[in-house]
Parts: structure tokens; C-alpha cells; sequence
């Protein structure tokens, strides 16, 4: 569908006083230079958040991103980005999901929505093609409805819409879309804290393609090759698989990261075949999707990460509870990493005798799911995430308190995947395992997972954050990514063929290192050091039963290493050359004097 | 006795293979792949391909380091852990 070289600007006010709407045009430069989804997302994230916004104060946009690809007959591209500051990191936050949503959002005739102000009460933010009939919608009675409850409310329209804990301004809140989360970062309390309890899109508009032959022809070829033995595993498996592999590999993270594996037995029980015995499954695909990776085990929706948060990390081992607590975090609106994560982290605070709460590892997860949801009690200590808890805490429990930059860990273990220790220390969005795929590094051919190279692993996290970047600005799905031999020659054959965009392979490696720069600069403006870009002193300090454990000092030398290779200063800043470099110069006025410094 | 190497299969392998384990003769990673591949029939050509881990595979020895160098010399007792290439979840 390509570009429709416009955006729209939304200011909520309150109810009946005006919705502020226009449409505000963008040049063919920002394109180029930024692309679409978590690019072009980051690009006004830049423009239009005030230096040092206040995460959930009215005057933080809340966007979300469209892409050259959404709408094209392309498989897996039928994709948005959810971007903001994070309520839970105050760093540059970004998620992705696939949806209808994201297809009818397109046909708003606009290729990004930027959300600003607060209502008066709770209310449904109606957005459609004809400006003037864009509106609020009060909507008490759906207060602490599920995304799907509002779905169910709101019948013919395509919703995004949170759950209580967004309304409840959780900071690891997500925003659901035909039952995909963009999860990470807390975006659910950012339009929580707008008080919009759901977004429906209605419109008609279709930009011309560049070249619709070449698209049809593009998408035939790409549909084959996404049916082939590249994307199998998430196909005929889905993701969950990995829990077993992980386990034998010894990165599978258990019991808050005191472990490296549940056992092959209890691996077992928590792999597909013992997910389906115990639940019965289903398979079905995102929207406008040919891999069909949806794979649902008792009716829920479950991947790896959810899996390995609410079950292993938790030392939960029945199906049938990590499952509930999927089904849980689905209801309520919850990103499960992060939630697996703080109370796992809440667990053994409980387990030292450090918090004197009700909680052990192994337990039920949903009571105390609901609790964070409703902020109701301890969930309210909860509901802000494992660093602040720790803050909270104290008694040492910040080196097991497992976050970076206050983003709980992903499901890979740092001590035995160290590329992924590195990834998961510099990545803007805090510890990442979508905006930098390190643990594809660590699990080549010649690449020793146990033991980081100085000069090598800062090159192979860039080659990791650049693909990413490709891959989330175009937008399609990571899972092609097997059946994609030449990346950046087809990405700008893609981007060429909807969008009109001259850009070669070499020009959309610029493109990509541009974007992780801006993301950066967004992050350094909000007040980043370098000393944020390291990992819980657990890594460090308490080897593995394998005696395996990040090596500080290489760590620390590898981040300043990772800025160097990426032309900035060894302290993560850049200069003015860098800057120029990058194609940033332009945006540099906008930094607080101290950074546009920067030696 | 003729020393052994015992293969692990796990994810798509597995799923190809419809097996979880299997012991071959050693000798180099090639002709264990080979021997695996004429064993266990499902696992060529996606997973093997003339004694070679295709591009869906990791061959991790001992479940560490990842392997894929035909040459690769097991002389028995290792165990050979085949795991799907993607791990993104």
C-alpha cells in the first residue's frame, strides 16, 4: 500500500470540548531516512515528546507507527508499532503486533498516529478517514474490561484497546489488538494515563503502489518461500519449542535466574507435545499472514517468552497454571516477561526472608496477576516493576532484581549466551531481545556462546541491531527471516516496488544505523549514561553450576567498544562528526546543551 | 565394542527425524551425519544434506560449542545435541 506521506495528529481534551485532529504532511526525506515502524515511529517520538516528558503526563505522544509494507499483498506485513517513552525504563519504548487493527489503521489515509492529551473519564477514542467524524467516547462501563470484552462492546470496528492494568497505569501495561500485545515498555499505562480505554480506526483511503505488478509478483514468490522448511519450526512447533531446547543448551532462565534448566523431565511437560496433551491445540495465523505461527494451546495464545516467564522463571511446572497466567496477563493486559519477571524477583525477595509477603516460586501466578492488574495492595508495589521494587526493597536485592535499564530479562540466559549479555547491556529499549537478536549470534557455528571476544561480539550485536532495524521498520515478520537470503538487497527492492523509495542495500544500512542512533540520542536526551548499559550484578557475581559468568571488566570494555564501532564516542555520545555521519545533524538543535556538547 | 557417538534431537529435527535419540558409529561429523540421515530417513534432505547440517540446523557437541566442519573428528563417548537454527521466540 505504500506511503501515504501524512500523519495524524490527535490532542485529547476533554469530553464534548473537542478532539483535536489534523493531518499534518511529511517530507520524502523522513521516509528515506527513517522508513516506517520503529523508525519512523522514533522519528516522532523525537519531534513531538517534550525533553524530559513525564511518561504518563498528557503531553506524551503516545504513536503508533505504520510501514510501507502494511497493506500490501506481502505476507507478514500486516504489522504496527506501538512507540513511546516507557512509564517503566523512561527510555525510548517500541512494540510490535500484528493485527486487522493495523490494516484499518492504514486505511486512515496515514502512515503514523500520534496521540497526545488526557480525556476527562474513560473513553473510546474513535478515529476515522473523515476528520470531522473522529470523537471521544465516554465508556464507564467498560472500566476493568478485557481487550476482548471492549472488542466484543464494540462490534464492527477494529479496536485497540488495554486492559485493567492499563487503566491502572501498571508500568509494564500492554495494548491488545485482535489478541496481539505490543507488550514491552508499559504503552498500556501510557494510554491508560490518557484515560482512552480502546482506539477503533475506520476508513477507506489506498495509496497507489509504485509498482503493483512487481508487488503481486513479489508477494506469490514470498508466500512460497514463507510455506518452506525456513519457517517450519514455527509453523509445525511454534516457538514453545524452544523451552526443551533451551533446557538441554543450559540458557533456558529458571527460578529468577538461579538456573540454567528445570530438568528434561519438566522440560518435557512444558514443550508442545506436553502442552497439547494437557490443553488440546490449535493453530491459527496473524492477519494477512501465510506461516500461521499462532499456535494456542486450551485456547491461549502462547510463545516462548510467555512460557518461559510465567512457567520456568517462576519455577511453575504445570501446563495448565502457565497457561491460566497467559490467559491471565491476555485478560488484564499485562506484558508477560515483565510480569513473570518482577515476581519471580518478588519470589526470592520472599525466599531470603527480604519481603514478608504470602509468596513462594511455584505458586499460583494469577491471584497475584489480578492484585498487579488492580494495583490492589502488594500488586501496587508490584505493578512497578522489579527495579523500582528493589529500590523499594533494598538489603542487596537490586543485584538479583533482573532488568536492564528496568526491563525485566528476556528468556536467555547472559552467563552462557554472552554475545546476548552485550545485546541485552547497550539496547535502547533496556534488556531486548527484539530490537537486538544477539542469541542468533550466540548460537552460530564458530561463535563461542561461553566466552565474548572484545573485538569480535560488539560487531556481531551492531550486524544483529542493524538486521533488526531492517526488519521492524519495513514492517515484516522476524519469523521470514529464514526465507530472506539477501535482507537488505530485497528490503530495498520492497520498499522500491510499494513506496517509491530509492534506496540501495548500502543506503538502507545507513538507513538502519541512522534509526538505532536516533534511538539512542532519544534515550541520551532523557538523561542515559553509559552506566545504564550494563547487566544486574547477579551475572557478574554468581557463577552458574557450570562456574560460568560475565567477566565485568570485558563487559564494560565491550560496550565502549560497541560505541566506538558504531562511530560514537567510547562514553556512548555523539559527536558532531558522528552525527553528521549518521545524517542526524538536523535534530541536534533539539539536544539539551549538555549532550550537544558531547566531545 | 565400536565407539559410538549418541545424537539428541530436539525442535525441527526431531520433528523430521520422529525420534528423540539415536546412537552411530563414530568418525567425522560428515560421515555421523551421514549415518544418522541414512538412519533415520526424514531428516534428509531438509535437515541433512549430504553429510552436511543444512541451514535449519546447529550442531551443538556436547551441547556447547556449535559445530559444522565435515571434517570434525568425534572419536566416540561425545554426544552430538541437533537443535532448529531459529531461537527467536
Amino acid at each position: 500500500m505504500g506511503l501515504f506521506r501524512q500523519i495524524l495528529r490527535v490532542h485529547v481534551s476533554e469530553v464534548g470540548k473537542g478532539l483535536e485532529c489534523a493531518r499534518v504532511p511529511l517530507d520524502d526525506a523522513v521516509y528515506r531516512d527513517f522508513v516506517g515502524g520503529v523508525g519512523l515511529g522514533a522519528y516522532l517520538l523525537w519531534r513531538y515528546a517534550p525533553a524530559g516528558v513525564d511518561p504518563l503526563a498528557p503531553e506524551a505522544p503516545l504513536i503508533i507507527a505504520l510501514a510501507p509494507l502494511l497493506g500490501t499483498p506481502l505476507t507478514t506485513t500486516a504489522k504496527l508499532a506501538v512507540v513511546c517513552k516507557s512509564p517503566l525504563t523512561s527510555r525510548i519504548s517500541d512494540g510490535l503486533s500484528s493485527s486487522r487493527f493495523a490494516l484499518a489503521a492504514k486505511r486512515l489515509g496515514v502512515d503514523a498516529i500520534v496521540i497526545t492529551g488526557a480525556a476527562a473519564e474513560l473513553s473510546i477514542l474513535h478515529l476515522d478517514e473523515e476528520l470531522g467524524r473522529c470523537r471521544l467516547e465516554p465508556c464507564r462501563a467498560l472500566a476493568g474490561a478485557s481487550p476482548a470484552e471492549v472488542g466484543a462492546a464494540l462490534p464492527g470496528c477494529h479496536v485497540a484497546a488495554i486492559g485493567r492494568a492499563g487503566e491502572n497505569r501498571v508500568r509494564f501495561a500492554s495494548i491488545a489488538n485482535d489478541g496481539r500485545h505490543a507488550g514491552r515498555g508499559g504503552a498500556g499505562a501510557v494510554l491508560g494515563a490518557k484515560r482512552i480505554k480502546a482506539i477503533t480506526v475506520r476508513g477507506r483511503a489506498q495509496p497507489a503502489l509504485a509498482d503493483p505488478q512487481a508487488v503481486r509478483e513479489r508477494a506469490r514468490d514470498l508466500a512460497a518461500r514463507s510455506l518452506g522448511a525456513a519457517t517450519d519450526k514455527y509453523r509445525r512447533l511454534g516457538t514453545v519449542a524452544n523451552v526443551e531446547t533451551f533446557d538441554r543448551l543450559r540458557i533456558l532462565p529458571a527460578r529468577n535466574f538461579q538456573a540454567v534448566s528445570i530438568g528434561r523431565r519438566k522440560a518435557k511437560r512444558l514443550a508442545p507435545e506436553g502442552l497439547k496433551a494437557a490443553a488440546g491445540h490449535v493453530r491459527e495465523g496473524c492477519a494477512g499472514c501465510t506461516i500461521g505461527c499462532d499456535h494456542r494451546f486450551g485456547g491461549t495464545r502462547l510463545e516462548y517468552e510467555s512460557l518461559f516467564a510465567l512457567g520456568p522463571l517462576c519455577a511453575v511446572d504445570e501446563p495448565q497454571r502457565v497457561l491460566a497466567a497467559a490467559a491471565a496477563c491476555d485478560r488484564l493486559g499485562l506484558d508477560t516477561i515483565s510480569a513473570g519477571g518482577t515476581l519471580a524477583f518478588a519470589m526470592e525477595c520472599c525466599e531470603r526472608g527480604l519481603l514478608p509477603w504470602p509468596l513462594a516460586f511455584g505458586d499460583d501466578l494469577v491471584p497475584w496477576l489480578e492484585r498487579i492488574a488492580a494495583r490492589d495492595d502488594l500488586g501496587d508495589r508490584l505493578a512497578e516493576g522489579s527495579r523500582r521494587l528493589a529500590a523499594e526493597v533494598g538489603q542487596g536485592s537490586e543485584r538479583f532484581a533482573c532488568q536492564v535499564k528496568g526491563l525485566e530479562l528476556p528468556g536467555y540466559e547472559p552467563r552462557t549466551m554472552q554475545t546476548t549479555a552485550l545485546g541485552l547491556a547497550v539496547a535502547a529499549r533496556g534488556a531486548d531481545h527484539n530490537r537486538s537478536g544477539a542469541y542468533q549470534a550466540d548460537l552460530r557455528p564458530g561463535v563461542d556462546r561461553f566466552a565474548a571476544e572484545l573485538e569480535a561480539t560488539p560487531l556481531r550485536v551492531i550486524e544483529t541491531e542493524d538486521h533488526a532495524a531492517l526488519l521492524d521498520s519495513l514492517i515484516l515478520c522476524k519469523f521470514l527471516r529464514g526465507a530472506i537470503a539477501r535482507p537488505w538487497e530485497e528490503s530495498a527492492e520492497l520498499l522500491a516496488m510499494t513506496a517509491g523509495l530509492d534506496l540501495d542495500a548500502a543506503a538502507l544500512r545507513a538507513t538502519c544505523a541512522r534509526i538505532t542512533g536516533l534511538r539512542h540520542l532519544f534515550n541520551r536526551r532523557e538523561g542515559w549514561t553509559i552506566a545504564e548499559d550494563t547487566l544486574p550484578e547477579r551475572f557478574f557475581a554468581e557463577p552458574l553450576d557450570g562456574g560460568e559468568v560475565v567477566d565485568r571488566e570485558l563487559l564494560r570494555a565491550m560496550v565502549g567498544r560497541y560505541y566506538r564501532e558504531r562511530g560514537y564516542t567510547a562514553e556512548g555520545l555523539l559527536d558532531d562528526a558522528a552525527l553528521g555521519r549518521l545524517g542526524l545533524r538536523s535534530l541536534a538543535p533539539r539536544l539539551p546543551p549538555a549532550a550537544a556538547a558531547d566531545p | 565394542m565400536p565407539a559410538t557417538v549418541e545424537v539428541e534431537l530436539f525442535g525441527l529435527p526431531r520433528l523430521y527425524a520422529g525420534a528423540e535419540r539415536y546412537e552411530v558409529p563414530a568418525g567425522t561429523l560428515a560421515e555421523v551425519l551421514a549415518a544418522l540421515a541414512e538412519a533415520l530417513p526424514g531428516l534428509s534432505p531438509a535437515i541433512i544434506c549430504d553429510g552436511r547440517p543444512t541451514e535449519l540446523v546447529r550442531v551443538a557437541l556436547d551441547g556447547r560449542a556449535m559445530i559444522e566442519a565435515p571434517d570434525h573428528r568425534l572419536h566416540g563417548g561425545e554426544v552430538l545435541v541437533l537443535v532448529s537454527a531459529q531461537a527467536g521466540g
